[in-house]
């Protein structure tokens, strides 16, 4: 019972962790209507600014999340501006899946050419000392990741909710032509949601980097997750993105100890695949308006 | 006449390009045995060798993401899957030249597996589950240690000869590789110059429509995937053995699929020609790089590759083999000419009479959720008859003809059509409809964008021509009749509406239907024009075809129609005489409203 408690723990925090990088995806696929297959790519960018500033300044590594948060926005920004925006109209949408994934191959090799293929050890500066809950050993490090992805969800939907931009930005993703004849910016509204996807797998990345050892190719694994996440809580839904994040993270902690550890990422995928084909809305997907892009 | 001298100058001269074309293509080929063996160094020929192996993938790839337009970013699956299959079988005796179709084999059923459940994905979503199930595919690979050795990967038996595909020199490597070049090529286009072809550009352009010109869009594509998957892992088991060495990272690998397709994509996607130039543009450039910078530069090929595709996707997005195709035919276009007049059909003196039943509907129902847009509407078709379809806006006509082509099942009722031999059969899906003759045009237009009108055409014509050279006479004979000779070589995206609109019911003409349904296909164009197809419609119905139209314009509808059906809600509220339909009360009250009931 202990050990099973402990495996469910440990599914959640790593679930928790999942979530921070798959909300910003979700973000920008539910309304920029594109799939950013260099998501992983901004994750491992900001790890490695994460490593850098904290190694170089000796600050804590949750510090850091001040410059790299906003250092992401503008990559994530500059992304739509220059490489997304110009290919909204074109005819076939394999040219916006291309584009994004030349931007993954590109930043990832960039980062290879840089750093080379060894890993990089950001200092863990005591999160990675445990705690006990009850039975259960977690570090503390994954706490602060698990209650940082609950205040992202809230504050990114509160913001959706409540505020003027947010109104616009959901305005936009409902019909974009509707919300341009209402005043909209609606180019300003891409970047600004792209830039925002962005800044929220920054904050992500200097949560994690404590965590988790950096590579130039760590996004593609947690890109790969993260789509996961995303398809499972219904393709542009922020909450949907946590709860599908916490469901892969106990699938993914069960699987690696019932099913065997080497088997945990084909479960993950097939569960992918079967949602995919058989429910492509998603487990707690409302249906959007993604004329373009719905399966 | 000026129709035909215009047409044989754009075919002659595209002849000529073509020509030149072909002899460029000869001259790179030449050039990728001449080269290496000329300069006679290792290295050279490694990198020749690699080029064939590429552009063999990426040519095989294309069939899938470009003919088909699905973006397959799993395509090591089928790689891999030959590669794993040769070294397994060479270890147990067997030779790779068998080897590559037990291999191939195995790739066919996994590439159907994969791809079936996913043909309902699009774009994106399509891409996202092939790289799914390689993930899959590796992790699986990693874990049956027994039969693949798992991550310290498998090593073959090194016995040298033509039989083992294993040689000391590199030439028989290279003309092995070229060899399996030349097959992906010819393989890709003869299939993109027959009628799989077409059938799968016009799947990709539009499903709905490709179904409605008869096409049995699963199958293509089931076939797509199953030559290309079949043409990949023959690649992969000589692959394997020019390597001597696999395992699951770099024979699963999401990077090396992408490779496969960033190829593709920068030659040209969708040509036949397009993989083998991109892959001869940069293999050279990044081998190079990795040869003369070495481990150094870890890193730096994959930047030049992430680099040139986000370049070519912003500027050059229809690859290399745009800007060929845009410098020679340049001087093909189509100078601003007027649609020339649909043909006037003489009519024939005979007085016209119905024949029997040829469709019968009944008592059809359709909801959507709440909403009852279907209610008890049933009719017949008689051999040789014009049914005119009218109605307020949203009363239902289009819904009903989604039922009469298969494009929507009805909650209860039936639709039931006399097949040629005279057995009454109830098809169910696009494909049956076609099958026994039942053409249709969309309201909203759905030209094959991509296509030509002459393509656009041959697409419908290819229900009764499977032959490409006949499928063409028939098309082009199709678009003289309907006034869209002198667009012939035109792409359809450049067609006016109402250009388009006449390509819509060309389309369906070429499948020589019996039964023709017609949605709004007069809305938009001028008067004279209506008058034109409207006699091109009698004579039509003249040669025994029936028609049901749904239509806007009273004019045609009332000189058209031998029998009216107007529909309100859903429901048939009058039906008879066209004469007699428009003065009944149900009817000028549901167009006019209550108060002109007695006007």
């Amino acid at each position: 019972m202990d050990t099973f408690l402990q495996i469910v723990a440990n599914g959640l925090m790593l679930g928790g962790l999942f979530a921070i990088v798959a909300v910003g995806l979700t973000l920008i696929f539910g309304i920029v209507k594109v799939i950013n297959f260099a998501h992983g790519e901004f994750l491992m960018v900001g790890m490695y600014l994460t490593f850098l500033l904290s190694t170089g300044m000796d600050v804590h590594p949750y510090l850091t999340a001040a410059a790299v948060a906003p250092a992401l926005f503008v990559l994530g920004a500059l992304t739509q501006r220059l490489l997304i925006q110009p290919l909204m109209s074109a005819r076939d949408e394999h040219v916006q899946i291309f584009a994004t994934v030349g931007l993954s191959t590109a930043l990832m090799n960039l980062a290879l050419l840089v750093f080379g293929a060894d890993i990089a050890n950001t200092p863990a500066h005591g999160v990675r000392s445990q705690v006990m809950l009850g039975e259960v050993r977690i570090l503390t490090g994954q706490l602060w990741v698990f209650g940082a992805a609950i205040l992202l969800v809230i504050g990114l939907q509160l913001f959706m909710k409540k505020t003027r931009t947010g109104r616009a930005i959901r305005a936009t993703a409902q019909n974009r032509a509707a919300a341009r004849l209402m005043g909209i910016n609606d180019k300003f509204i891409y970047i600004l949601t792209f830039g925002l996807g962005a800044a929220c797998v920054g904050l992500g990345s200097s949560l994690i980097a404590p965590l988790y050892p950096t590579s130039p190719t760590i996004g593609t694994y947690f890109v790969l997750i993260a789509f996961v996440c995303v398809v499972l809580g219904g393709l542009g839904s922020i909450p949907g993105a946590f709860f599908g994040a916490l469901v892969i993270g106990l699938v993914d902690a069960l699987s690696g100890f019932y099913i065997g550890s080497d088997l945990r990422e084909a479960v993950v995928f097939t569960i992918f695949l079967l949602i995919l084909i058989l429910k492509p809305s998603g487990l707690f997907g409302t249906r959007m308006n993604l004329s373009h892009v719905s399966p | 006449m000026t129709d035909t001298t215009s047409m044989t100058q754009a075919s002659g001269g595209g002849l000529s390009a073509q020509k030149l074309g072909l002899i460029a293509v000869a001259v790179l080929l030449a050039g990728l045995i001449a080269v290496p063996v000329a300069v006679g160094d290792e290295f050279v020929y490694h990198i020749f060798i690699t080029i064939c192996l590429f552009a063999a993938l990426s040519t095989a790839w294309n069939i899938v993401g470009g003919y088909a337009g699905q973006l397959s970013l799993g395509h090591a699956i089928f790689y891999g899957i030959g590669g794993y299959a040769g070294v397994i079988l060479v270890n147990l005796g067997i030779s790779p030249w068998f080897g590559m179709f037990a291999g191939a084999a195995v790739a066919v059923v996994a590439a159907i597996v994969v791809s079936w459940p996913c043909f309902r994905l699009h774009g994106p979503f399509f891409a996202l589950a092939t790289i799914a199930f390689l993930e899959v595919f590796r992790v699986l690979a990693l874990h049956f240690r027994e039969l693949t050795g798992g991550a310290t990967g498998l090593m073959i038996q090194l016995n040298i000869g033509w039989e083992w595909m294993v040689f000391r020199e590199r030439l028989p490597a290279l003309l092995i590789a070229f060899g399996m070049l030349l097959v992906c090529l010819a393989v890709a286009w003869a299939i993109r110059s027959h009628r799989l072809g077409f059938y799968l550009v016009a799947t990709r352009e539009r499903e709905s429509a490709a179904k409605a010109a008869g096409v049995g869009t699963v199958k293509v594509r089931l076939m797509a995937v199953s030559i290309s998957a079949a043409l990949s892992a023959m690649v992969g088991t000589f692959h394997a053995m020019y390597l001597t060495f696999i395992e699951p990272e770099s024979m699963f690998s999401l990077q090396f699929s992408i490779q496969i397709a960033m190829f593709a994509l920068i030659g040209g996607i969708g040509t036949v020609w397009g993989p083998l130039l991109g892959a001869v543009l940069l293999v050279p450039i990044t081998e190079f790089a990795r040869g003369a910078l070495g481990s150094e530069a870890i890193g730096l090929h994959g930047f030049v590759y992430g680099v040139v595709l986000m370049l070519v996707v912003l500027f050059l997005p229809n690859g290399i083999m745009g800007v060929v195709h845009r410098f020679t035919s340049g001087s093909e276009k189509t100078e601003g000419e007027q649609a020339a007049p649909v043909a006037a059909a003489p009519r024939s003196a005979v007085p016209h009479e119905a024949g029997r039943e040829v469709m019968r509907v009944e008592g059809l129902q359709k909801h959507f959720g709440g909403l009852h847009v279907t209610n008890d509407v049933g009719f017949t078709l008689r051999e040789g008859e014009i049914l005119g379809v009218i109605g307020p806006n949203g009363a239902g006509k289009t819904t009903v003809f989604n039922m009469l082509s298969g494009f929507l099942k009805p909650d209860e009722g039936r639709v039931s059509v006399l097949s040629p031999s005279g057995e009454w059969q109830e098809p169910a899906t696009p494909a049956d409809f076609a099958t026994l003759g039942v053409g249709r045009t969309f309201q909203i237009v759905q030209p094959f964008a991509a296509m030509t009108v002459e393509e656009n055409i041959m697409v419908g014509a290819f229900h009764r021509h499977p032959h490409v050279g006949d499928a063409r006479e028939a098309a082009r004979e199709t678009a003289h009749r309907m006034g869209l000779g002198p667009y012939l070589n035109a792409e359809a995206a450049s067609l006016t509406i109402g250009g388009l609109k006449r390509l819509e019911v060309a389309r369906v003409m070429a499948m020589e239907p019996r039964i023709l349904l017609l949605d709004e296909v007069m809305a938009g164009i001028n008067q004279t024009d209506v008058r034109r197809a409207v006699d091109l419609m009698l004579s039509i119905r003249d040669t025994g075809v029936s028609i049901i139209a749904i239509e806007h314009v009273m004019q045609a509808v009332m000189s058209l129609s031998d029998r009216v059906i107007v529909i309100n809600s859903g429901q048939i509220i009058a039906q008879g005489d066209p004469q007699e339909v428009v003065r009944d009360e149900h009817v000028i009250e549901a167009y006019l409203g209550k108060e002109f009931t007695h006007a």
